[in-house]
This record gives structure tokens, C-alpha cells and sequence, in this order.
């Protein structure tokens, strides 16, 4: 029973990074009008720039979260001219494919010359293992706790921009209607290129919560997280920002209860599933396409 | 006309393409402070692209367009729409799934000090979207929608509204409607450009018309000059208009 609690909290924290990667994810896709697959691997650049930071500094905190988050901004909004010739058109799918692009030279920088390829680990002070609250038999790491009320705090922070200020209203009226909102003054372009900013932002806030989770970092993770990412958002629908963060959750505690049950590799199994089952049943989504 | 004051809009052998495509050629329109001018012209004569284009929606492939005596020429929709022209387009272009208040606020964008006596003021004008504010803006009818969608470019403290066909789709009833509405507003000291396939009904409400025809400026006069035009009576005040 014990063994059951201890899945599902670790279920939750995984499920809320899930949750805030695809927010990211949906954010690109529905004002940028990009599918960007990269964006777990600007995450794990994230990851390595906070490591790297730690190094330099001797350990450092202070130093390291704001790196891995201006580094993630930059690299995001570096992104933007290779898709501007693809998004202006129109061409997502193509975008798809470009993004991939990107996250192959991004694995390989990674793996050549960053740390050799070697996976990175993070301290864990910065993952909070050590320290554990315990209710009775269960033990909760602190670390797990900050994760997921620091996603929560970041998604909330999100929608507050989206939903109670005028650039948020921008960002909703490009996802409606690119038109509509150039026609009403909208400055589509910078718009655009903010949302990259945001994205990015977000994304180095993850990396943090991913170092804090995982407690280390291998490039390999990138197109794994990648998968996750665009499974979940298949599965809950392209562009569905409420779905997104329902099924980042639903996958997060499926994967952890399925690895404290099922033998082996099953667990990773689980991002395939979602896709499979997405085509094969409902292709636009447990709760609609929003795009 | 108004000769000695110099036109708040002035637009100079104009002309713009769909790539060979030519949808207008060599329009040249002023319009002074004040004035109420309707543009009229059958579906498909250019004076929707005409509209766009002098909000920067289109490029210009040749002439220029000057505002408050600035060339806009070529100048990207926010920075114009921010000099203060705004467009209520065909088709009110109101986003359906926001609510009538953010589509609202939407419009004053580059506006935004000046919002809470904006919003008094529209909700002044339009009652029922105070009421609706709330509501989806899909949910409107098609003349509250309208309504929106002139609510909206009032949001940006315009120096010129242009309204792209107002009377599309709606019931005559609505239809006078919204020219009253038009009227007021005129009235109050905003200058109006309006596109309409309703000639009749423009001429009646506006004080000087150009008349589009195939991308080109056929006819020019005041409202009375064109009502009493043989030809312009024939090709467009003939049969009754479409509801």
C-alpha cells in the first residue's frame, strides 16, 4: 500500500514536468504555429548549462537556475528565424521536420562536447533526496514536493499571462486568428517571437525541475522526453492547453505505477501506447484538436 | 471640396496585386477630417483589398498612401493601426470563442492608458454588449456583432474608421440599424470610409462616394452627383439589393 502512495506522489511530480513541457509545447504550437520536437532537447541544454554552471561555481544555486533559464530563452528564440520562412507559409508539418533537424544537431553537440556524451548528475541536494518528509512508512522527498508545486506555480503563472493580460490576449487572438489579430493591431510578428521567449523561459524552469527529478542528464534524454512530449500532445489533443495538462499528468502516474509493477522496460512503452491508441481511436484527441 | 484644409487620408495612384493578379490599379482617394465617404462597387471590385491594403495588410506595388500627412505606405498593420486607422472588416472578424469584453479590450491595444473611458464610451453607445460582456462573442447576433466589431475599432481612439460591408448578412431592420449607428458616430466628429454593396443605402447616409468597378475608380462625385448618375443608377441601383 505504502509502495502504492510512494508511485503515485512520484507519479504526480513526474506527471506535473510532463504537464509544464507540453504547456510549453502547445504555447509554440498554437501562436508560433510550430510543432517544436527540439524543445525537450533546449530543455536538457538546460539541464547541462545549470550543471555547468554548478561546476564553475563550485555547487552555486543562485547562479546556476537563472543560467539554465536564460540559456533555454535564448536558445528558443534562436530557433525562431529557422522556422519564420516555414510558419509564415503556413507549412506545420513542415515545421515538424525542421524541428527534428534541430534536435539532431542538438543530440549531437550534446554527445560530442558536452561532457563527452557522459551523463551528468546533479547533486543531490539540488534533488532534495536526502531530505524527506515521511508520513509514517511513506517517505516523500522534498524534492518531489518542490517539483510539483513548482510546476503548478509555473502553469498558474502561465495562464494568469494568457488569460488576465493584454499580451496574453494577443497570444489567444494569433491562436484563433492570425488575421483577425494583425487586422486588430496585434504586432504578429514580435508576438511570435515572444512566444518563442516564453516558451523557452518555461523550458528552463523545467530543466530545473527535470535535474531535481531525474538527479542527472544524458543526451539521450532529450528525444526521449521529445516523444513523451509529442505523444502526450496527440493524445490530448494538438493545441488543447487544458488537455495537455490533464494527459501530462495521466502519463506521468501511468509510467510510474507501470514501473513499480511491470517488469523491465514497460514503463517506456507507454508514450508509444498513447500515440498507437490516439491514431487508432480518436485522432484528434482525448479532448480535441485546438489548432 | 474642403479645399484649404489638407485630407486626413490620401491615397495616391495606388495599386496592388495577388501575384500577377492586378485587384486594384491606380486609386487615388482624400478623404478630409470629419467627412463620411462610402466606397460602392459590386462583390470582387477591389474595395475590400483597397481597405486592407491601406491598413498594410497587402503590399503596395506601386503609389502611396498618406495619413495625418505621413506616408504609411508599406508600414506594418500595428504601426498604422496604432497612428490611429482601424478597419472593422467584412465579416465583422470578431473572435468567437473569446468573450465581448476581451474582444474589447483586444482593441486597445495600442491604446491601453486610455481604456476604462473607451470601454464607458462603447458600452454607452451599444448597451446590449455591456450586458453581453461577458458572454461568448459567437453567441451575438449577427448586427451585435457588428456592433462588436465597430465597438472594437473605437477602442483604439481611431482618427479614421473604415467599415468594409456592415450590412452583410443582417435583416434591413438591422441593416438601418447599423447605419444609424454609422450616423452617430459620424456625427460625434469620427471620419468614416465604408465599403458597401448596398449603394442605395450608402448614398443615403454618406455625404461623397467612389465607385469601384473591375479594380479601378469609375465614377467620383457627392452622394446626390451619383444618385442622379444614368449609369451609376443602372449598374447599381437597379435591382434590389442582396439581404
Amino acid at each position: 500500500m505504502e509502495a502504492l502512495i510512494a508511485q503515485c506522489v512520484n507519479g504526480l511530480a513526474v506527471g506535473s514536468i510532463y504537464a509544464l513541457i507540453v504547456t510549453g509545447f502547445n504555447l509554440l504550437l498554437l501562436v508560433a504555429g510550430v510543432v517544436q520536437y527540439s524543445y525537450a532537447h533546449i530543455i536538457v541544454i538546460g539541464m547541462y548549462t545549470a550543471w555547468f554552471v554548478m561546476q564553475v561555481t563550485g555547487g552555486g544555486l543562485l547562479l546556476a537556475i537563472p543560467s539554465a533559464i536564460a540559456v533555454s530563452t535564448v536558445v528558443s528564440m534562436l530557433t525562431e528565424p529557422l522556422f519564420r520562412p516555414l510558419a509564415r507559409k503556413g507549412a506545420v508539418n513542415q515545421t515538424f521536420v525542421m524541428s527534428i533537424g534541430i534536435s539532431m544537431i542538438l543530440t549531437h553537440v550534446m554527445a560530442k562536447h558536452l561532457h563527452q556524451g557522459i551523463p551528468i548528475s546533479f547533486p543531490d541536494a539540488l534533488s532534495g533526496r536526502t531530505a524527506a518528509i515521511e508520513f509514517g512508512v511513506i517517505a516523500v522527498s522534498k524534492g518531489q514536493i518542490f517539483v510539483f508545486f513548482g510546476s503548478i506555480a509555473a502553469v498558474a503563472a502561465f495562464m494568469l499571462l494568457l488569460y488576465r493580460t493584454m499580451m496574453g490576449r494577443a497570444l489567444r487572438a494569433m491562436a484563433q486568428s492570425p488575421i483577425i489579430a494583425k487586422l486588430v493591431g496585434v504586432p504578429t510578428v514580435r508576438m511570435s517571437m515572444a512566444s518563442y521567449g516564453i516558451a523557452g523561459f518555461l523550458g528552463g524552469v523545467t530543466a530545473v525541475f527535470v535535474a531535481m527529478s531525474l538527479g542527472s542528464a544524458y543526451p539521450a534524454l532529450a528525444d526521449s522526453l521529445g516523444i513523451k512530449v509529442i505523444a502526450t500532445v496527440l493524445f490530448a489533443g494538438l493545441g488543447n492547453l487544458n488537455g495537455g495538462l490533464v494527459c501530462g499528468l495521466i502519463l506521468g502516474m501511468a509510467e510510474s505505477l507501470t514501473t513499480g509493477y511491470l517488469p523491465g522496460q514497460w514503463s517506456n512503452a507507454l508514450a508509444f501506447a498513447m500515440i498507437m491508441v490516439t491514431v487508432m481511436f480518436k485522432p484528434q484527441g482525448l479532448f480535441g484538436t485546438r489548432i | 471640396m474642403e479645399g484649404n484644409r489638407s485630407p486626413i487620408l490620401s491615397v495616391s495612384d495606388l495599386s496592388v496585386s495577388y501575384g500577377l493578379i492586378s485587384a486594384v490599379r491606380n486609386i487615388s482617394i482624400d478623404l478630409y477630417e470629419g467627412e463620411f465617404v462610402t466606397l460602392i462597387g459590386a462583390n470582387g471590385a477591389g474595395k475590400t483589398t483597397f481597405l486592407e491594403s491601406v491598413l498594410g495588410m497587402h503590399p503596395a506595388v506601386r503609389g502611396r498612401v498618406f495619413f495625418q500627412g505621413k506616408e504609411i505606405t508599406n508600414w506594418s498593420t500595428d504601426r498604422i493601426v496604432a497612428l490611429g486607422l482601424t478597419l472593422c472588416p467584412e465579416g465583422r472578424g470578431i473572435l468567437p470563442a473569446m468573450s465581448v469584453l476581451e474582444n474589447l479590450q483586444l482593441g486597445a491595444f495600442h491604446h491601453r492608458r486610455h481604456m476604462p473611458e473607451s470601454l464607458e464610451k462603447v458600452f454607452e453607445l451599444f448597451p446590449i454588449l455591456e450586458r453581453r460582456r461577458h458572454g461568448r462573442a459567437g453567441n451575438l447576433s449577427g448586427g451585435e456583432q457588428q456592433m462588436l466589431s465597430i465597438g472594437r475599432a473605437l477602442m483604439a481612439g481611431p482618427k479614421l474608421l473604415m467599415l468594409d460591408e456592415p450590412s452583410l448578412g443582417l435583416a434591413p431592420i438591422v441593416v438601418t440599424e447599423v447605419f444609424k449607428i454609422v450616423t452617430r458616430l459620424a456625427e460625434l466628429g469620427h471620419t468614416i470610409l465604408l465599403a458597401e454593396q448596398n449603394a442605395k443605402k450608402a448614398l443615403q447616409y454618406a455625404s461623397r462616394g467612389y465607385v469601384f468597378e473591375t479594380g479601378r475608380i469609375a465614377f467620383e462625385g457627392s452622394a446626390g452627383e451619383l444618385m442622379h448618375n444614368e449609369d451609376v443608377v443602372r449598374v447599381y441601383m437597379g435591382a434590389r439589393t442582396n439581404g
